[in-house]
This record gives structure tokens, C-alpha cells and sequence, in this order.
């Protein structure tokens, strides 16, 4: 009987971990720090209330001058807080659009896994692949 | 009639443990996403290679004195080998690809293949010697450009086994050289961490 009762246990173990799905795919926004929310793209709504962007910078450097012609590359620093007291495994990644709101060097820039530890925070930085970048957007989700 | 009733249960059962087994399989072929964080096993992978050449790319070309001479011109680099001082066998030639291919799309830098010299070699004797090219539309001999900056690199780990416990630090370095000089112009480390837990149970 007990024997029947390991193996029944070990079978819905082994099922549960075989069927796990990569969980919900919605876009959020974050509750506080509105300024920041047109640059983030939460995939997650669980992580809404859990992390937020607590600090964005934006410049530009690297600058390259063709006759009077100026043209620089935008550099993005943004701080991401965690809320919560438990470690978050997250993956964020930089898109990067031009003056028409066309992607620039689409899936240029991979997925970066993070773990955040609870009630901290972590840079993330990142240079535009080129001059014609005129904004940006941070994608945020759960690493599974 | 009475057979067919007994053997509803068993045939129940098979279709519900088939449709479960079915259910869970994954031997189909499906697409995923290119960039999309790999964990499939703790070897040097997908992931690795891009957070590479992101830190690589990225810090090569916010680098005040690289601004400063791609400032006003794109100067010629080459790129040479990337050592793989690892245990593992890693195209090393990928790494470089991509990293020379994201400086390239930037327009800061142009570059020359020393890979290809044989090729265009062999395609400059053809149009000069073989006597099968007309004369206007010959491309002229001893006008290549040579390269001012070297690019190079090693890539090395150091692994570690305790119990159930595999942990694997990567290190790759790279630098870019002035070839009339001698002098390095830029260098940068990116570090990678990789710890493989065996679970309790699975394989």
C-alpha cells in the first residue's frame, strides 16, 4: 500500500514537472514610478507590484561628426528595485526604436538573466546598436 | 455484451494514460526564440555567447579614446583568433563573428578578413592572368587597405565539482592592439557564473 502510494505520489511529481508551463505573457505597467512605465514592458503581471524601476538615465555619447553632421548613440541606465523580501530570478532585455517607432537591430540584444535578491536592487545598462536609436524600452520577465 | 463492459474500464484508462503521455511529449519540432536565456545544460552556450559580445561591443564603443578616433573616420581592424583556453570545445570564430559583425553594423569601425585573403587572391590572379576579364572593368591591383587595429582575445574557465554540485566560471578577455604601435588601446573582461545543481530526482 505504501509502496502504491510513493509511486502515485513520484507519477503526479513527475507529471506536474514534465507539463509546467512558461506562465502568463501579458504586458503591465508598473504600479508606482509612472514616469519610467513608457519605457518598461513588464511580460509577467505578477511581477507588477513586486519590482519597479526606481531610476532611468539616458545620454549620449560615442559621437561621430561627418562635416558639420553630428550623430551619437544613446547609453540607458535604469535601476531595478525589488519589492519583495525573496530573491526574483528575472531576464531583461533593451529593444531599441528609431524616430518612426521602427525597431532598430531587432533581437540584436539577447535576454540577460538576473537573480534580484529581496529588497535590492541591480543596474541594467546598455549602448543603442547605432545613431539612429531615438528611444528605448526594457523588457522584464520571470526566468523559468 | 458482458465482456465489452468489463474491458470499458481498461480501455478508459489506456485512452486517459495515452492522452496524458501524448499530452506531455515534446518530440515534435517547434521554433524558439533565438534570444531567449539557454539553460539547457551548463556548458558554454547561446546565452553566453551573447552576454559576450553585449558587454564586449558595448564597452568597446563608449571607450573615450576609442570615441575619440572613430570620431571623424571609421578606422580598418582585423580580428584575430580567440584562444579557448576552456576544457570545452567552443567555436570561438562564432564569438568573433558576432562581435565584429555588431562593431561593423555600428559604423564605428571597418574591418578586413584575413580569412578571405586566399579567395581574393585567387580572384585577382584570375581577373589579371587569366586573360577571361576585360580590361575596363579589372578592379586595380595593390590598393587594399591595411588594418590599424588588431582585435583578440581568451576565453577561460575554471570548473569545480562538490557532491551534486558542478560550478563553472568563464572568463573572456579581449583587447584591441594598434598595429603600428604595439600599444593596447582597449581591453574588457566579462565574467560568467554557471552553477548545476543534480536534482534529487530526474536524470
Amino acid at each position: 500500500m505504501s509502496k502504491k502510494l510513493i509511486l502515485g505520489l513520484l507519477s503526479v511529481v513527475l507529471f506536474t514537472e514534465g507539463c509546467a508551463t512558461s506562465g502568463i505573457e501579458a504586458t503591465g505597467s508598473p504600479s508606482i514610478q509612472p514616469q519610467f512605465a513608457k519605457h518598461l514592458v513588464l511580460h509577467n503581471e505578477s511581477l507588477a507590484n513586486k519590482v519597479i524601476i526606481q531610476q532611468m538615465n539616458a545620454r549620449t555619447t560615442a559621437c561621430t561628426y561627418v562635416g558639420a553632421k553630428q550623430s551619437c548613440v544613446l547609453e540607458v541606465s535604469a535601476v531595478l528595485a525589488n519589492l519583495t523580501g525573496s530573491n526574483k530570478k528575472i531576464q531583461y532585455r533593451f529593444s531599441w526604436f528609431d524616430a518612426d517607432n521602427f525597431e532598430v537591430e531587432k533581437d540584436s540584444r539577447a535576454w540577460t538573466p538576473v537573480i534580484l535578491s529581496g529588497k535590492s536592487t541591480i543596474n541594467m545598462q546598455a549602448v543603442a546598436p547605432n545613431p539612429t536609436v531615438t528611444s528605448y524600452k526594457i523588457n522584464v520577465k520571470e526566468l523559468k | 455484451m458482458k465482456n465489452s463492459s468489463r474491458l470499458l474500464p481498461w480501455a478508459l484508462t489506456a485512452t486517459l494514460a495515452f492522452v496524458g503521455i501524448s499530452g506531455c511529449s515534446n518530440t515534435g519540432v517547434s521554433y524558439g526564440d533565438a534570444t531567449a536565456v539557454e539553460t539547457t545544460s551548463i556548458e558554454f552556450g547561446s546565452t553566453d555567447l551573447q552576454q559576450v559580445a553585449e558587454k564586449m561591443v558595448d564597452s568597446l564603443l563608449t571607450f573615450p579614446p576609442i570615441v575619440d578616433v572613430t570620431s571623424k573616420r571609421r578606422p580598418v581592424m582585423f580580428v584575430d583568433t580567440i584562444k579557448n583556453k576552456t576544457s570545452e570545445h567552443i567555436d570561438t570564430e562564432s564569438i568573433t563573428d558576432t562581435i565584429s559583425s555588431r562593431v561593423l553594423r555600428s559604423g564605428k569601425f571597418r574591418f578586413v578578413d584575413m580569412t578571405k585573403v586566399t579567395a581574393i587572391k585567387k580572384q585577382l590572379d584570375f581577373q589579371h592572368g587569366s586573360g577571361l576579364v576585360s580590361e575596363e572593368s579589372k578592379v586595380k591591383l595593390g590598393r587594399q587597405i591595411g588594418a590599424e587595429y588588431m582585435m583578440y582575445g581568451n576565453l577561460s574557465s575554471i570548473v569545480k565539482r562538490s557532491g551534486k554540485t558542478k560550478d563553472v566560471y568563464y572568463k573572456f578577455t579581449m583587447k584591441v592592439i594598434h598595429v603600428e604601435t604595439g600599444i593596447i588601446e582597449w581591453a574588457d573582461e566579462k565574467e560568467i557564473r554557471k552553477v548545476f545543481k543534480k536534482p534529487v530526482f530526474g536524470f
